[in-house]
C-alpha cells in the first residue's frame, strides 16, 4: 500500500508546486519564450522553402504531378542538370540530375521515372569527375518529395519531417539559401571567374581529390562502378537505349582535370567495365574549351552553352541511330 | 543519441519529470536505468564490460576495506587497479604498443609477425577507468568509505550525463548527492537549462562550425604555413568550444536532477601561464593526475630534478591518456617540457620584466603573458591535431616558421572559410568571447544577466535558442567523447 500511495503523494506535492508561483513563473517563461522563438522563426522557415536550392528539384515535382511521355532523360550530378534543354529539338525531356548526385540515386529515379520513358527512349546517364568518388550521405532531403521514402538511405523519420515542413531547422539548408541570396558576397579570389576561373577550378580540384581519398579509404568506389554496371543491365533489360557523357569543361578547369587525373578518378574504373554502350566525351570539346561566353562557371554551362551543347548530342545520337 | 540532438533533449526531459514524479526511494533506479539505456543506445556492445567494470570495482572496494593492514589493503588495491588498467590497455592502447613495436622490428630488421588488431575503444572507458581508480585509491587511503548499495555506486559510476566524458567527479562528491533527496527546485531547473542552452550554443555555433574548416587545413596534403597557423588557432577555439559545451550540457543536466558537478573550464585561454592554464582547461582531470600521479611521485622527492621529473611523467600519462599515438605523447611531452621551464625561469623571467620596466604597465605585461601561453598551448596542438608524428614535425616545422606569420598571409589564409561563414562564425565568437569578459568581471554572466531587466533576459535567451535553431551546425561527435 505504501508503494502506491507514495507517488501519489508526491503526485499531489508536484501539483501543488505547479500551482504554486516557483513553478507557474518557470512555465510562462517557457511559453513567452517558446511562442517568441516560434515567431521568430516562421519568416526564416519561409525564406529558405522559398530558396532556389531548396526547390532544387522543382521541375521533378512538377513532373511527378503531371507525367508525360518523355523520348529522353538525362542522368548526373550538377553538370548534367546545367547541360541539357532539348525543347528546340522537338524531344521531350526529364531532367533527372541533381548536384551531386550519387548513382545509386541515379538508378533509383530512373527505376521510379523510367516508366515514362516512350519505347526505344535514351538514357543519358552522365558521367562527371566525382561519379565513382561520390558517396550518398549527403542531400538526402532532396529526394524526399520525388523518391519513395523506402528509396530513402538512411531514412530518418525527424528530418523527413524537419525537411518537410521545418527546412530552416538545418543550418546547412539555411545556409545554402542565405548563400543564394547573396551570391555576390564572396572573397574576390572566390569568385567563379577570378584569375580565368583557375582558383575556382583549383578549389575545385582540391576538393575532388579529397573526395577520392576518401572513397579509396571507404572503398565506395568498387561500389559506385557496380552500381553503373547494374543500372546499365537494367537499362537494357527494360529496353532503354543508353548512352554514357560527359559535359564540356572551360579551359582552366580542363587543365586541372586533365587526362591523367581523369584516367585516375574515372577511366581506369570505367574501361575495365567493358560496357557495350557508346560513350560521347565532350569534355575537352575545342567548340566549348575556350568560350567562356557558353559557362557560369568553368564547370557548369549557361543557358547559351545548354542550348548549343543539346543540340550536339542531339545530333550525335542522331548519328548514333538512337534517335 | 548524442547530447546535440532533439532524441536527446526529449529523453532528457522525460527523464526529468519522472524523477520528480516518483519517491526519492525509487529515483536510484531512474537513473541507472537511464545511465545504461543511454550507454546502450551509444554503444550497446560493450555494456557487458561497463558492468563487469562495475561489478569488479564495487567488490574490489569492498575487500580494500575489509583488510586488515595497510600492506594487504595496498596490495588489493594495486590489483583493482592493475584490473582496470588492464581493461583500458587491452581496447585502447594494444594496437599502439603492436604498431611501436612492428615498427621497430621493421627498423631493426627483425621477424615481427603479430598483425593489427580490429579492437573499437568502448565509449567513457578512458573517463570511467579513472573515476574507478579514485575511489579504489581513496577507500585504500581511508578518505572513502566503500559503498555497500550497488544501485548507487552503480550511479556514480555511469551518471549519463558525465558519462561520455566528465567532469570527471570523485565518489565523495557524487555518491551523497545521490542519497539525498533532490527537492523540485525552480532556481535548479532554471540554471540547468541555462547552462544546457549555453552549451548548444558554444558546440553548434563555433565547435561545428570551425570543425571542417579545420579539417580542411590538417587534411589537405600541401598546406601552406600561414594556413596552418590559423587552422591550428582555430583548432585551439573549437576544442575548448566543443569540450566546455559538453561540460555545461552535463553540468546543467545534473543540476536539474539536482546534481552538482565540478567545473571543468575557467576561461583556460586567458591562462597567464602554463601552470595557470591547466588550473583552468579540463580541471577535473589536471586534479586527478595532480592527486593520483603527481602527488604518488613526489613522495619523499625532495631534489627539485627529481620533482621535474614527476612533472614531465604526469604529463606524459596525460598525453597517453588522450590517445593511443605518439603525437599524444609528444603533446604531452611539450607540456610537461613548459611547466618545468615555466618554473625553472620563473625568477629569471621576472627580473626581465623588471629591468624591460614591463611590470610597471601590469596590464600590459598580463596581456603578454596570456598571448605568449595562448601560442605555447597553440604549438602544443599542432601535435594534439596532427593525424601521424611525421605530418606533426612537418605541421610544427610550418608554425614555427616566421613567414607563417607574415600579416598578408594570415589574412589570405582566411579564404579558408567562406566570406559568409567567416562573418557567421566572427559574429557568435564576439557574442562568446562578451559573455567570457563579463564573466572575468563578474563572478558569473548569469548571475549578472538576471541584474538585468527582464526584457534583456528574455532577449538574451531568445537570442541562443533562435541562433542554435537557424545557424547551429550539428552532426560532428565531441571530439573528447572519443577519447
Amino acid at each position: 500500500m505504501r508503494f502506491i500511495s507514495e507517488p501519489f503523494s508526491n503526485l499531489c506535492e508536484i501539483s501543488t508546486k505547479l500551482k504554486g508561483f516557483v513553478m507557474g513563473r518557470l512555465f510562462i517563461k517557457l511559453t513567452i519564450i517558446i511562442t517568441v522563438v516560434s515567431l521568430l522563426f516562421i519568416p526564416v522557415n519561409n525564406f529558405v522553402k522559398q530558396s532556389h536550392d531548396y526547390n532544387i528539384n522543382h521541375a521533378m515535382l512538377a513532373f511527378k504531378k503531371h507525367p508525360y511521355p518523355v523520348d529522353i532523360i538525362n542522368l548526373g550530378t550538377s553538370h548534367s542538370m546545367y547541360a541539357y534543354y532539348f525543347k528546340p529539338t522537338g524531344l521531350s525531356h526529364l531532367d533527372l540530375a541533381l548536384p551531386a548526385q550519387t548513382i545509386q540515386y541515379d538508378y533509383k529515379l530512373l527505376r521510379e521515372y523510367g516508366e515514362y520513358l516512350k519505347p526505344d527512349g535514351v538514357v543519358i546517364i552522365s558521367i562527371s569527375q566525382i561519379t565513382f568518388a561520390n558517396s550518398e550521405t549527403n542531400y538526402v532531403g532532396n529526394y524526399y518529395k520525388v523518391l519513395d521514402r523506402t528509396e530513402i538511405e538512411p531514412f530518418d523519420l525527424i528530418d523527413y519531417y524537419s525537411y518537410l515542413y521545418l527546412p530552416a531547422l538545418d543550418s546547412g539548408r539555411f545556409n545554402s539559401a542565405l548563400a543564394g541570396k547573396f551570391k555576390n558576397f564572396k572573397w574576390n579570389s572566390h569568385q567563379s571567374w577570378k584569375n580565368n576561373g583557375k582558383n575556382y577550378s583549383e578549389r575545385k580540384y582540391e576538393k575532388v581529390e579529397a573526395q577520392y581519398r576518401e572513397a579509396i579509404e571507404n572503398k565506395t568506389i568498387e561500389q559506385n562502378v557496380e552500381q553503373l554496371r547494374e543500372m546499365v543491365d537494367y537499362c537494357s533489360e527494360k529496353g532503354y537505349r543508353v548512352v554514357l557523357t560527359m559535359e564540356p569543361v572551360q579551359q582552366s578547369y580542363q587543365e586541372y582535370f586533365n587526362e591523367e587525373v581523369m584516367n585516375k578518378l574515372v577511366f581506369q574504373y570505367l574501361k575495365p567495365l567493358e560496357l557495350d554502350i557508346p560513350f560521347l566525351n565532350y569534355m575537352s570539346d575545342h567548340r566549348f574549351v575556350n568560350n567562356r561566353e557558353y559557362f557560369i562557371d568553368p564547370d557548369h554551362l549557361n543557358s547559351e552553352g545548354r542550348k548549343k551543347y543539346s543540340w550536339i548530342v542531339y545530333k550525335d545520337l542522331k548519328k548514333l541511330g538512337y534517335l | 543519441m548524442t547530447f546535440i540532438s532533439i532524441e536527446f533533449l526529449l529523453f532528457f526531459a522525460i527523464i526529468v519529470f519522472t524523477y520528480y514524479l516518483i519517491p526519492h526511494r525509487l529515483r536510484w533506479i531512474l537513473l541507472l536505468a537511464a545511465s545504461y539505456v543511454f550507454y546502450a543506445i551509444l554503444s550497446i556492445q560493450f555494456i557487458p564490460l561497463l558492468l563487469t567494470s562495475t561489478a569488479f570495482t564495487y567488490v574490489t572496494g569492498i575487500i580494500i576495506e575489509k583488510q586488515e593492514t595497510k600492506k594487504q589493503k595496498k596490495k588489493v588495491m594495486l590489483v583493482g587497479i592493475f584490473v582496470l588498467l588492464f581493461f583500458l590497455g587491452w581496447f585502447k592502447y594494444f594496437n599502439f604498443v603492436n604498431d611501436s613495436f612492428r615498427a621497430i622490428a621493421k627498423y631493426m630488421d627483425w621477424n615481427y609477425t603479430l598483425p593489427y588488431q580490429e579492437i573499437v575503444l568502448p565509449l567513457a572507458i578512458s573517463f570511467y577507468t579513472l573515476q574507478a581508480v579514485s575511489y579504489l585509491v581513496d577507500i585504500y587511503y581511508g578518505k572513502q568509505k566503500a559503498e555497500r548499495h550497488y544501485g548507487y555506486f552503480s550511479i556514480y559510476f555511469a551518471f549519463f550525463p558525465q558519462l561520455v566524458a566528465g567532469p570527471i567527479e570523485r565518489a565523495k562528491k557524487l555518491l551523497p548527492q545521490f542519497k539525498v533527496e533532490q527537492k523540485l527546485n525552480y532556481e535548479n531547473l532554471h540554471y540547468g537549462m541555462k547552462r544546457i542552452a549555453w552549451g548548444f550554443f558554444k558546440k553548434t555555433l563555433i565547435a561545428d562550425r570551425l570543425a571542417p574548416i579545420v579539417s580542411s587545413v590538417f587534411d589537405n596534403p600541401n598546406p601552406t604555413g600561414s594556413q596552418i597557423v590559423l587552422a591550428t588557432i582555430l583548432f585551439s577555439i573549437q576544442l575548448f568550444a566543443d569540450f566546455s559545451a559538453l561540460s555545461d550540457i552535463a553540468i546543467g543536466c545534473a543540476k536539474m536532477l539536482g546534481i552538482n558537478l565540478s567545473e571543468n573550464f575557467k576561461q583556460p585561454h586567458y591562462a597567464v601561464s602554463i601552470a595557470d592554464f591547466w588550473s583552468r582547461w579540463h580541471i577535473t582531470f589536471s586534479t586527478w593526475l595532480r592527486d593520483y600521479i603527481f602527488i604518488p611521485l613526489c613522495k619523499g622527492k625532495k631534489k627539485r630534478s627529481e620533482i621535474y621529473l614527476a612533472i614531465v611523467m604526469t604529463f606524459l600519462v596525460s598525453g597517453i591518456w588522450h590517445g593511443a599515438a605518439w603525437t599524444f605523447v609528444i603533446w604531452g611531452f611539450i607540456h610537461g617540457f613548459y611547466r618545468v621551464f615555466g618554473d625553472y625561469t620563473k625568477q629569471f623571467r621576472g627580473k626581465m620584466a623588471s629591468f624591460i620596466q614591463l611590470d610597471q604597465s601590469p596590464v600590459l605585461h598580463k596581456w603578454i603573458k596570456i598571448a605568449i601561453t595562448f601560442l605555447l598551448v597553440c604549438f602544443s596542438r599542432v601535435f594534439f591535431r596532427s593525424d601521424s608524428v611525421t605530418q606533426a614535425f612537418e605541421n610544427a616545422q610550418l608554425f614555427l616558421t616566421i613567414h607563417s606569420w607574415r600579416p598578408s598571409g594570415i589574412v589570405q589564409a582566411f579564404e579558408i572559410f567562406s566570406l559568409l561563414d567567416l562573418v557567421i562564425f566572427l559574429f557568435f565568437f564576439i557574442i562568446v568571447q562578451i559573455f567570457h569578459y563579463i564573466e572575468r568581471n563578474n563572478v558569473s554572466t548569469w548571475k549578472w544577466l538576471s541584474g538585468n531587466s527582464i526584457t534583456a533576459r528574455f532577449a538574451f535567451y531568445i537570442f541562443i535558442i533562435v541562433s542554435v535553431l537557424i545557424f547551429g551546425v550539428s552532426g560532428q561527435g565531441f571530439i573528447y567523447g572519443g577519447f
